[in-house]
């Protein structure tokens, strides 16, 4: 598991690479927590490197968007994996994270 | 419960030090070894007669009122008469000989003269090879006199200064330990301890919590046998079922919070205590999932989310309906349920949850169960996955029952996993129609 945090024109782009489970839920937690205070921050979250996501990472990413919309911000989910794609659907977050 | 050694740090930081004393005491013999032998072979009557040879040369020292006079016996030469002569001289420290040579009739072995006393009225002799003396002299104008002869080589000498140092050393890193950890490492462990010993406290408090709160007496009667398990990780989870037969309807509730630790076991338990309060009334399905989806969301400042499927099944019509929040996808009899997606709990209070309905038969077989089988990890970190779950239950022989069912299935998961730990909590609800 890998977080890999660049700023572009003023968006945020979080990578999560390699796989999300249990073991690596509260690394990738620690790795987002400063952006989850910044004001009015763009946050992209890029999972197309995520190779896997436990249903329990997803309290993180809710929280994690929360947050940001809470600052201010805007929060999406761009490029996901099949296997990734398949956690949001079975838990229904599918609509409000890709909602195009 | 037996009490450990690594429970008390202190009796095992004290078993530690009496160890270390051990050891360097063993040490410490082992170097003095030679020495001790030596020491114990003195012989007097050869130390009379060296210091009578030697006595005028000492007293030319002492004449000289050096504070520092320090002299060496250096041998010269051996000269080979009716008897054997050995010449010797004596030298300060500079090397300049301060006194005639003299001849000895035998070999001298004392090398070193020093002054120990700055007034100059106490002298000691070094004797190389082991043996050694100490002339005493407390008043100049008194001839000298041999006091004593002590064990000097013992405790003074070359390699006896490096164990005696080795002694200090040691004894002094001894105390240092010993203060080290009365006042900081014994405290610290303690502390360390009694903060493992809570969370495990805790943790046991958390797994009981879980325990209790799913269902343990499996109802069973002409139209249904169901059995379930749960079997927690290590680190408590949030895994909860509930179910039962009431009203001609077998209900049933399973969800997921997607947490671990205290807290989750607490809004599990929060969620099943509810439920068991819910469920003797006649409640529709989706108002069942909405009024748990409030309860989840009331407690929202912990931050938890929650998957649950539920529902309940008509014993005489053997209709089924049932509500998916986020869940795993139930299976029956080898195929997957067709279940909507809909939001897991905990998220959005106005959530429209909708319920399903389908047409079960009598033999049917539903398994319902929470990510920790899918998600079950094998020694090369694959995953079970849907597929092998589903060719587990298409296997399986209908006959067997819910119990053995249940068996098979932590069997299966237990093969599969091999050595991997299993990181996450498994649920698992066997239902058969029959």
């Amino acid at each position: 598991m890998k977080t890999v945090i660049e700023e572009k024109n003023g968006v945020v782009v979080v990578s999560a690479q390699g796989e999300l489970d249990t073991d690596t839920c509260a690394q990738f937690q620690r790795d987002i927590e400063p952006l989850m205070e910044r004001k009015d921050t763009k946050v992209e979250l890029d999972l197309s490197k995520l190779d896997y996501m436990s249903s329990k990472a997803l309290r993180i990413i809710v929280a994690f968007q929360q947050a940001v919309v809470k600052n201010g911000g805007a929060f999406s989910i761009t490029k996901v994996t099949d296997t990734v794609q398949e956690v949001f659907d079975m838990t229904g977050l599918s609509a409000s994270f890709f909602r195009n | 419960m037996k009490k450990r050694i690594s429970d008390s740090p202190r009796l095992l930081i004290i078993l530690l030090l009496a160890l270390y004393g051990l050891l360097t005491t063993g040490v410490t013999l082992w170097v003095l070894h030679d020495s001790l032998e030596q020491s114990y072979s003195l012989n007097y009557d050869d130390l009379e007669d060296d210091l009578k040879t030697l006595a005028p040369y000492l007293e030319y020292l002492m004449d000289k009122e050096d504070e520092d006079c320090f002299a060496y016996l250096e041998f010269i030469s051996k000269v080979q008469h009716e008897e054997e002569e050995y010449s010797y001289v004596v030298r300060n420290k500079d090397g300049e000989v301060i006194a005639p040579s003299f001849a000895a009739g035998r070999p001298l072995k004392m090398k070193q003269i020093r002054q120990i006393n700055k007034k100059g009225t106490c002298w000691l002799a070094d004797v190389w090879g082991g043996r050694c003396f100490v002339i005493i002299h407390p008043f100049p104008t008194r001839p000298l006199e041999l006091i004593g002869v002590y064990d000097y080589d013992y405790i003074f000498g070359d390699r006896q200064e490096t164990a005696r140092d080795f002694i200090l050393v040691l004894a002094l890193l001894f105390l240092l330990l010993l203060v080290v950890s009365w006042f900081w490492i014994i405290p610290a462990t303690e502390r360390i301890l009694e903060r493992k010993r809570r969370a495990e406290n805790e943790l046991n408090e958390a797994r009981a919590l879980q325990q209790k709160a799913v269902t343990t007496d499996f109802p069973k009667n002409t139209y249904f046998d169901s059995h379930a398990v749960l079997l927690p990780a290590r680190e408590v989870g949030g895994d909860i079922y509930r179910f039962g037969i009431q009203d001609g309807k077998f209900q049933y509730v399973i969800g997921d919070v997607s947490d671990k630790g205290t807290t989750a076991a607490l809004l599990m338990f929060t969620i099943s205590c509810y439920i068991h309060s819910r469920t003797r009334g006649e409640l529709p399905v989706r108002d069942l999932m909405k009024e748990l989806n409030n309860l989840i969301c009331d407690n929202s400042e912990y931050g938890m989310l929650c998957t649950l499927f539920l529902g309940h099944i008509d014993q005489e019509t053997l209709v089924m309906e049932y509500c998916n929040a986020g869940h795993t996808r139930t299976l029956v009899n080898g195929e997957f349920l067709e279940q909507d997606a809909q939001l897991l709990a905990g998220l959005d209070r106005e959530y429209p949850y909708h319920s399903q309905t389908v047409q079960l038969h009598h033999g049917d077989r539903l398994l319902l169960y929470t990510d920790g089988v899918t998600e079950a990890r094998g020694e090369d970190r694959s995953f079970f996955g849907e597929k092998r779950l589903q060719a587990w239950m298409k296997g399986l022989d209908p006959a067997i029952s819910s119990e053995e069912a249940c068996r098979s299935l932590l069997d299966t998961l237990a093969v599969f996993r091999g050595s991997a730990v299993q990181n996450d909590d498994i649920a698992i609800i066997y239902i058969k129609i029959l």
